[in-house]
């Protein structure tokens, strides 16, 4: 159940930065879809925080408790920045902004299974 | 130097103003700033992570990964900003970063007792994808584009109408040419 999550994560992030990316190579700008995606993706991530929060106030502790704290506060701001960042560039690197929130989207969910391996089971 | 200096910059709120003429962070520097970002704040947690908790474990790889967050910190706010003096501090930021990141991957896989832990720049930023060795050359590569593109835009119309489908327009008052 719990893996559910971060692999629909890790599927969602590299949909969204293959199709930002799209519109990088399409010379397009940030559309509302794309928006949307961020919010859908920004979601799922507050919801893999709800659950590791959940595991840590069940009493699990990681082996680094400040690194993954540190992950908590991040994990929910990527997709926020990139909406912000990429909004104010009305070119197509705007969506490649996007698609870097992605990736790092996915590659966050690896690292969170390496700080932690509890969260995945 | 002698050219009149830009009104502060708002570093804390960059996008809420337009970007100030010639700034790097438009078009694909807009990407480089947001990347550089990444790196900045992975880079400062981390090694503030290990200098507060185990810094006696690996007291050179936890100070060259500080030494590495700031580099990053310095080059992201300079891309950020733009103005032509932030801009000659990322040419030398982005060159140390290159630098760092050659030396430190060669040193740590010379040495690697002297690094049990990693650091951003270990193993040629292996850990990150590589992107810790790919970026710097980005940096760079964008920085020599500006100044190229700036030159060559006063030279030649058409040049700087190509340049344009690639990033923002931005009101150039001529500075200093």
């Amino acid at each position: 159940m719990n893996g559910a999550v971060p692999t629909t994560i890790i599927v969602a992030g590299l949909a969204l930065a293959g199709y930002a990316l799209l519109n990088t190579a399409r010379n397009r700008r940030m559309t509302v879809p794309m928006l949307v995606a961020l919010g859908v993706l920004e979601v799922l991530l507050l919801v893999e925080v709800g659950i590791v929060v959940a595991k840590l106030a069940g009493g699990g502790r990681p082996a680094s408790l400040p690194t993954l704290i540190g992950y908590l506060v991040a994990i929910p701001i990527v997709p926020v920045a990139a909406a912000f960042w990429g909004l104010v560039e009305r070119s197509r690197w705007g969506p490649a902004v996007v698609a870097v929130a992605g990736l790092v989207a996915a590659v966050l969910m690896v690292r969170l299974h390496q700080i932690w391996p509890v969260i995945h089971v | 130097m002698s050219e009149p200096v830009a009104p502060a910059e708002p570093v804390a709120s960059p996008g809420s103003t337009p970007p100030p003429p010639g700034s790097a962070r438009t078009g694909p520097g807009r990407l480089l700033v947001a990347v550089y970002a990444l790196f900045a704040l992975s880079a400062t947690a981390r090694a503030g992570v290990q200098i507060v908790t185990k810094f006696s474990h690996a007291p050179v790889a936890y100070l060259l990964s500080a030494f590495a967050a700031l580099v990053y910190i310095l080059a992201t706010v300079t891309l950020a900003v733009g103005s032509p003096t932030a801009r000659r501090i990322a040419v030398v930021s982005c060159s140390v970063e290159l630098a760092g990141v050659l030396a430190v991957g060669t040193w740590s896989a010379a040495d690697p007792a002297t690094f049990p832990d990693a650091t951003v720049w270990s193993g040629y930023g292996s850990g990150y994808g590589f992107v810790p060795l790919v970026l710097p050359v980005f940096g760079l590569l964008w920085l020599r584009r500006l100044a190229t593109g700036a030159r060559e835009r006063s030279a030649s119309p058409r040049v700087g109408a190509r340049a344009r489908r690639w990033s923002r327009p931005v009101r150039r008052k001529s500075r200093r040419m």
